[in-house]
């Protein structure tokens, strides 16, 4: 006698379950019953959330941020126009620089950043979408603002390259001591960064 | 200095308890009865590290799920533990998610026939060498060597396929950067141990003719403009062919080439005394000695150099040697001797 299990769509929704980040069998199963028992679950409103979400969410044409039209409302406020572009690695790293509120100008989402130890070139990066727009906008000025690791400085020195036949100013962020920090408390690197990214004392 | 050491699981011994005497320790035993892997556990549990297996996996007893080490170094608990492939570890009963505050504690010089390879072998173990050192007294030196390699595989994967230059020349900045400072540090770490490698080796062959070594930088002082000169030919051989990945250490005996003209016993006496710079310029960077974990080493040198070793090892510092036999050991008042068979480590003295 073949021994009792659940039922076939239980097994369906377990097996996409674990298709998400940072989910494993355990997990996906113990969330599966939840769903399907728990009197607070409501299952059809996470369906419907996420069929809402598939299909309005996507990435702006022009800078690659997330929004629900053919633009994001950052390409879509005039008031930003003309001013500077901050070239980003993700469209995760927009937010942090938005919640400074001291970045008045627009993005632009490369989608990674040069690894060749995981066969990501340029031409898997959106950089011809980044040259097409310059062209066009004509920023004041082009912010760099990657990783400070191997990759993300190798992208760095490539777009540096790449863009500066383009003739707009053309700077990276500053990589220096974390605010509120004393200096005992830098790590020699970081210390080596911010004094070799020094700036001068107005007098 | 290691008060004791408990063993589950790990490599021949389900279990084991081992309290080694704090200066000299001599293990005996026939071979394949666990005398290496009594030494290994030491080195894994103070450096998280195995000196001979490439994985902790290795060391896991067969048909078992993990291994645990457990002891006393000075006052301090070290605990750890390998299962699932994970290592945890724990210092005075409290578990770590860093390693830094943990390896902190201790530190270990490993001496093996392996070492041989110092004089014998390609360029590899000689880097590896100054790396180990780099890693433990020099600030930085692991990041930047982390941050090297990685910008190099990089622009090697790059040249490799045939990429264009300006996606290699962006790799060049870390390759500068961090090359530079690995040059940098590696000639100064081999200045430090010219000296102490020369007497050492005078004291273990009883005189006889000097060793030199002499750092062999991988690029010319200025790095940044021989990678630029060295275009065509990286273009050619598609790989980098400057830096310090092609660093080396000359060793010389007498003005010779130790590899090509010493004789074995001579090129055991080089590797002892490089072995022995390395511990002591490892001493002057912390508070107490590290352990000497010396391995199968004493049943190949001759009456003489044996005993010039022993003399020449640290008189305040803790020593675990293993041999097959200690027929040729000279009535040795403070060592501890320990028979290892049978899945037991014993006392006879
Ligand atoms: N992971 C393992 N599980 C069980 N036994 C092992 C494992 N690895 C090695 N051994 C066995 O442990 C024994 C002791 O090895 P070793 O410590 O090298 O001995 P020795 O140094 O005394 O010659 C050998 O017989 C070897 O086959
Ligand atoms: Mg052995
Ligand atoms: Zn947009």
């Amino acid at each position: 006698m073949k021994p009792a299990d659940y039922p076939e769509p239980f097994h369906d929704l377990v097996r996409e379950l674990r298709r998400l980040p940072g989910v494993g069998p355990r997990s996906a199963e113990r969330i599966a019953l939840w769903l399907a028992s728990a009197k607070d679950a409501r299952p059809l409103d996470l369906a419907q959330a996420l069929r809402h979400a598939a299909e309005n969410l996507r990435s702006c044409q022009t800078c690659g941020f997330f929004c629900t039209e053919e633009f994001c409302e950052i390409c879509r406020d005039e008031t930003r126009a003309g001013g500077e572009i901050c070239v980003v690695e993700q469209a995760t790293d927009i937010l942090p620089l938005e919640r400074t509120a001291f970045f008045h100008g627009r993005y632009h989402v490369l989608g990674g950043r040069l690894a060749p130890l995981d066969h990501v070139g340029p031409e898997q990066l959106r950089i011809g979408e980044l040259l097409a727009r310059i062209k066009i906008e004509q920023p004041r000025e082009i912010i760099l603002a990657l990783s400070a690791d191997v990759e993300g400085e190798a992208t760095t020195n490539y777009l540096a390259e790449i863009l500066t036949p383009a003739g707009i100013p053309l700077t990276r962020i500053a990589h220096g001591l974390p605010a509120g920090g004393g200096l005992e408390h830098a790590d020699p690197l970081t210390l080596q960064r911010a004094l070799s990214g020094r700036n001068p004392v107005r007098v | 200095m290691l008060r004791d050491l408990r063993l589950r699981d790990f490599r021949c011994f389900p279990e084991l308890v081992f309290e080694p005497a704090p200066g000299l320790n001599f293990l005996a035993g026939p071979n394949a009865h666990g005398k290496t892997s009594v030494l290994e556990a030491v080195c894994i549990l103070l450096r998280l590290q195995s000196p001979r297996a490439n994985s902790l996996a290795e060391a896991v007893r067969f048909d078992q799920p993990g291994f645990g080490l457990d002891g006393h170094w000075g006052e301090r608990h070290m605990h750890m533990k390998f299962t699932d492939a994970l290592k945890h570890f724990a210092l005075d009963s409290k578990p770590q998610s860093r390693s830094a505050d943990y390896l902190a504690v201790a530190r270990v010089v490993w001496i093996s026939n392996d070492d041989l390879q110092l004089v014998r072998g390609s360029g590899s173990p000689r880097r590896r060498y100054l790396d180990f050192l780099g890693a433990q007294v020099v600030p930085n030196y692991l990041r930047q060597l982390r941050v090297y390699e990685r910008a190099l595989r990089s622009r090697n994967a790059l040249l490799k396929d045939n990429r264009p230059r300006r996606e290699i020349a962006a790799f060049d900045s870390s390759l500068h950067e961090a090359g530079g400072f690995l040059l940098q540090a590696r000639a100064a770490m081999c200045a430090d141990l010219r000296n102490s490698a020369r007497e050492s080796c005078r004291r273990i062959s009883g005189g006889g003719e000097a060793l030199e070594m002499a750092y062999l930088p991988g690029s010319p002082a200025d790095f940044a403009a021989a990678l630029e000169n060295s275009r065509d030919e990286e273009i050619r051989l598609r790989t980098t062919v400057v830096g310090p990945h092609r660093d080396d250490i000359a060793i010389r005996l007498g003005g010779r080439e130790a590899v090509s003209f010493a004789s074995e016993g001579q090129q055991r006496s080089v590797v002892l005394a490089l072995k022995l710079a390395q511990a002591g310029r490892l001493e002057q960077s912390a508070d107490d000695p590290p352990v000497y974990l010396i391995d199968d080493v004493f049943g190949e040198l001759d009456p003489t150099r044996r005993n010039n070793l022993l003399k020449a090892l640290p008189p305040g510092a803790q020593k675990l040697i293993t041999a097959t036999s200690l027929d040729w050991l000279v009535e040795e008042d403070e060592a501890a001797l320990f028979s290892v068979g049978g899945g037991v480590v014993a006392k006879k003295k």
